[in-house]
């Protein structure tokens, strides 16, 4: 299989406490690859570094043969890696359609055009459309999002993940606040999404990363405790000692 | 749609009125209405920066002031210059001016690229008063206004104010229709959304330093515009034109007007010039007045004039006309 | 061109005089910048505001070291009642509607106070004490300078002495770096701002006062002083004392050389400092924020 990321040593220090350590882990092509861990493992500094939020305190980040260490956000969004997050991160006073448009404008390369006119764009507004009806976001298409409740809110912010067609999905808790059904529709969701991509993924629900997962990571401490298959980490002691010890 | 269907006959009307503006008025009038055009538009381009990108350019008389000497400087020494290509220098180094000082401030928080951009008209208003050789300081510089070239149609005398109020009429309309497409491109697009919210945008692939620099590029052309038209109309120019009061005019039409509606910013110049007008023949203070009024819209959130019109108060109207 | 080294000495001393004031009217405003995040560009005014209440007191009452008692106390009261009057209001509406009511108030007080005391600048003399000038280095320096440097460093470690070791000062400092886990402290956080704020406008108010005497003082002097803080705490970094009395020292010392070499853009050099700082170190020197 295809390695499309590769982290190697990588480290974030922030005001002299290091929140990641040596962080080294391969992504490959097609895999879901759940990342778990306690409160403050580091999940969500480890996507924050690659996917250019931060830059890295030492370390390097490989994708598609780049070395993306350092890029800012939106060179690495045009790259292929897409993010959603954790607290619901999209255009608030723009319709459902006007948030998926942007980011179909951004896939068309049309951010700096200033020749034609966006509500004629007949190619983009197919492609919003298209968009929309594969979240199943289509009856609410005019309506602005702020005035959406929280579980569509989210069905938002995964469309605009998903609408760039990247080659990397990154979810940073996807399910996090939501109940046990929308949880379930969610899941179908991004199964859809993520058809033919690459998905690494931040979750707590733990039916879903063993049901769903090829390979899980266990950070714990800014560390990598164990990486592996569902199997192997349900069987590791260090993971059970750290986190699933409880339950 | 009744509704836009009055809104094409308002406008139709507003553009009778325009049109016939000179036939109807007095001398006074047809002055006011000049500068009235002219500051509607830098106000306009003000607020591409500050409604529609969110930054806060305190020192937006800085891209007006430039327009206004390239203008003269161009009348005074390439006298034979077609009036349609000053127009066009003009234009071009409002823009470059702003590019330069876009790349140093548009990173910058809210408050710093505020200060730093008035900082940076500061600084072009020393040059202004120092380098008396070009500028002659304080004194400024006279001209007269050129004939219009209509290539194949002849001249246009520009003595009369009525000629310049119908090319004013005619350059700031064109630019506030390029302003208002500008709005519907995908760049535009690109604009506002970096705005509604910069960290989506990046992560959606928008360069967001790129974005803002191109609004703020685009936005000083139309300030120099506007200058430019300023000191050909007053056949004039000196420090005035790009002092601190030009810049806090910007900020003081725009917020009067209203910054959340496109044609707030015209509300306000039409306010900001009569405004002056009348109060000056009371006062010489009038400055306070319109300061006391721009504090009190800004305290009570009042979103400036432009709300008078909104659509809710307009459906209100409609909606008692027909009862 | 070679000048006799008493002239370097003297502009130093001036370049320092100068910065020291500026330190004054900018303490305040950084303090508050790392407290609140807001920069209150009203505060310059205050620096104005101390100078010309100080001129009418002396003109009413004869005596300048009654300007200097009262006047920066009026200038407080300004200042706090500004702080509740409007700030307060646009802690929530964000950033542009602070920078908006500030630099509108900033404004009509420059037009108060060319209304009430006209354009012209102010004419204050030295007071009798202070008059006359003192050999140093073989020059003789204006002892009103020397005395305004005096009491100006008195004042910068009064300042660093009470932050440092008093208990307010510490509450102070802990604010600016963490204003919520204070008030969670159950500190009285809006009490302290308040104080800060009043201080700052009575240091910036007293700043004024002292000035008035040697450099000219008119309506304009708000956006003035307004720009030379701003670049201080640009160059000092936000929120940090130690950086805006080392920053103000160099603009000080950088305006006063710069006239001595191309008098014609010595008023550029701050401005190309602030610049250069904003290139290479965008928090500043001493920044506090990350």
């Amino acid at each position: 299989m295809e390695k499309i990321l590769y982290v190697e040593n990588l480290s974030k220090d922030f005001s002299g406490l290091s929140v990641l350590s040596e962080i080294t882990m391969e992504i490959y092509q097609g895999e879901l690859h759940a990342v778990i861990g306690p409160n403050g493992a580091g999940k969500s500094t480890l996507f924050n570094l690659i996917t250019g939020m931060f830059k890295p305190s030492r370390g390097t980040i490989r994708f598609l043969d780049n070395d993306i260490t350092g890029w800012p956000a939106h060179k690495i969004a045009r790259l292929g890696i897409s993010r959603s997050f954790q607290l619901i991160n999209i255009f608030p006073n723009m319709t459902v359609y006007e948030n998926i448009r942007n980011a179909i404008v951004s896939k068309y390369n049309l951010r700096f055009n200033w020749i034609s006119i966006l509500d004629r764009h007949k190619e983009i507004a197919r492609e919003s459309s298209r968009m929309l009806e594969l979240i199943s976001l289509e009856d609410v298409r005019d309506k602005l999002v702020s005035e959406l409740s929280y579980g569509r809110q989210r069905q938002v912010e995964l469309a605009l993940t998903a609408a760039l067609n990247p080659v990397l999905i990154m979810l940073d808790e996807p399910t996090a606040g939501l109940s046990v059904s929308l949880t379930r529709n969610t899941i179908e969701l991004i199964k859809k999404i993520t058809k033919g991509k690459t998905l690494v993924m931040v979750e707590h629900d733990m039916d879903v990363v063993f049901n769903l997962a090829d390979r899980i990571t266990v950070l714990n401490d800014g560390r990598i405790l164990a990486t592996g298959s569902p199997d192997e980490i349900r069987q590791n002691k260090d993971v059970k000692n750290a986190y699933l010890g409880r339950k | 749609m009744i509704r836009s269907r009055i809104y094409y006959f308002l406008w139709g009307m507003i553009g009778l009125f325009l049109l016939l503006l000179p036939k109807v008025l007095s001398m006074i009038h047809i002055h006011l209405a000049t500068e009235i055009l002219i500051f509607a538009l830098f106000a306009l381009s003000f607020n591409l920066v500050f409604g529609y990108s969110g930054l806060l350019p305190f020192g937006h008389g800085a891209l007006f002031g430039v327009g206004a000497y390239v203008a003269v400087l161009i009348f005074k020494h390439f006298p034979g210059m077609p009036l349609l290509l000053t127009v066009l220098i003009t234009a071009l180094s409002g823009g470059l001016v702003a590019a330069f000082i876009g790349l140093f401030c548009v990173r910058l928080k809210a408050a710093y690229f505020a200060l730093i951009t008035l900082a940076f008209q500061m600084f072009l208003f020393a040059i202004a008063l120092k380098w008396r050789s070009l500028t002659y300081g304080e004194d400024g510089m006279s001209i007269t206004r050129p004939d219009l070239n209509l290539f194949g149609f002849g001249n246009i005398s520009m003595h009369s104010v009525q000629n310049v109020y119908y090319l004013t009429l005619v350059i700031v309309t064109i630019g506030i229709l390029i302003c208002y497409l500008f709005l519907k491109t995908p760049l535009g697009n690109s604009v506002i959304s970096v705005k509604e919210k910069d960290i989506r945008a990046s992560f959606l692939g928008y360069n967001v330093f790129l974005t803002k620099l191109a609004v703020y590029s685009f936005s000083g052309i139309f300030a120099s515009v506007a200058g430019g038209l300023y000191s050909f109309f007053q056949e004039f120019v000196n420090t005035a034109y790009i002092d601190l009061n030009m810049s806090m005019s910007a900020v003081f039409m725009t917020v009067i007007g209203g910054s959340g509606h496109f044609m707030g910013p015209v509300l306000g110049a039409a306010f900001y010039i009569i405004f002056q007008d009348w109060i000056s023949s009371m006062t010489q203070h009038w400055w306070i007045w319109l300061g006391l009024v721009f504090v009190l819209i800004v305290y009570f959130e009042g979103g400036g004039l432009i709300n008078l019109f909104n659509r809710e108060r307009i459906d209100r109207f409609l909606s008692r006309l027909r009862k | 061109m070679h000048l006799p080294i008493e002239i370097y000495l003297v502009q130093m001393m001036h370049g320092l005089v100068y910065g020291m004031l500026i330190f004054l009217v900018a303490s305040g405003l950084t303090l508050v910048l790392g407290m609140l995040d807001i920069l209150n560009i009203t505060h310059a005014a205050f620096y104005m505001l101390g100078a010309y209440f100080a001129y009418s007191i002396t003109l009413q009452l004869g005596n300048f070291w009654l300007g200097l008692l009262i006047a920066p106390i009026f200038v407080g009261i300004i200042g706090v009642l500004i702080e509740r009057i409007f700030l307060r209001k646009t802690y929530k509406g964000g950033h542009l509607s602070q920078l908006l009511i500030t630099f509108g108030l900033l404004f009509i007080f420059g037009e108060l106070v060319r209304i009430i005391w006209g354009t012209v600048p102010l004419d204050v003399s030295v007071p009798k004490l202070l008059e006359g000038s003192i050999p140093f280095g073989g020059m003789t320096y204006p002892i009103y300078r020397l005395f305004i440097l005096c009491f100006s460093v008195l004042i910068f470690i009064g300042i660093t002495l009470v932050l440092s070791f008093s208990r307010i000062g510490i509450i102070i400092r802990a604010a600016v770096s963490d204003a919520e886990m204070v008030n969670a402290l159950g500190i009285n956080i809006p009490l302290v701002f308040l104080g800060v704020f009043g201080g700052g406008a009575f240091l910036a108010g007293v700043a004024g006062v002292i000035s008035v005497p040697f450099i000219s003082v008119h309506s304009n002097t708000g956006l003035e002083v307004l720009l030379d803080c701003f670049v201080v705490i640009v160059i000092g970094g936000f929120g940090s004392l130690l950086g805006a009395f080392i920053a103000s020292l160099m603009i000080g010392l950088l305006q006063s050389f710069g006239i001595l070499w191309i008098p014609k853009l010595a008023i550029v050099f701050p401005f190309l400092l602030m610049v250069l700082v904003l290139i290479l170190r965008p928090t500043g020197l001493f920044g506090v924020k990350e």
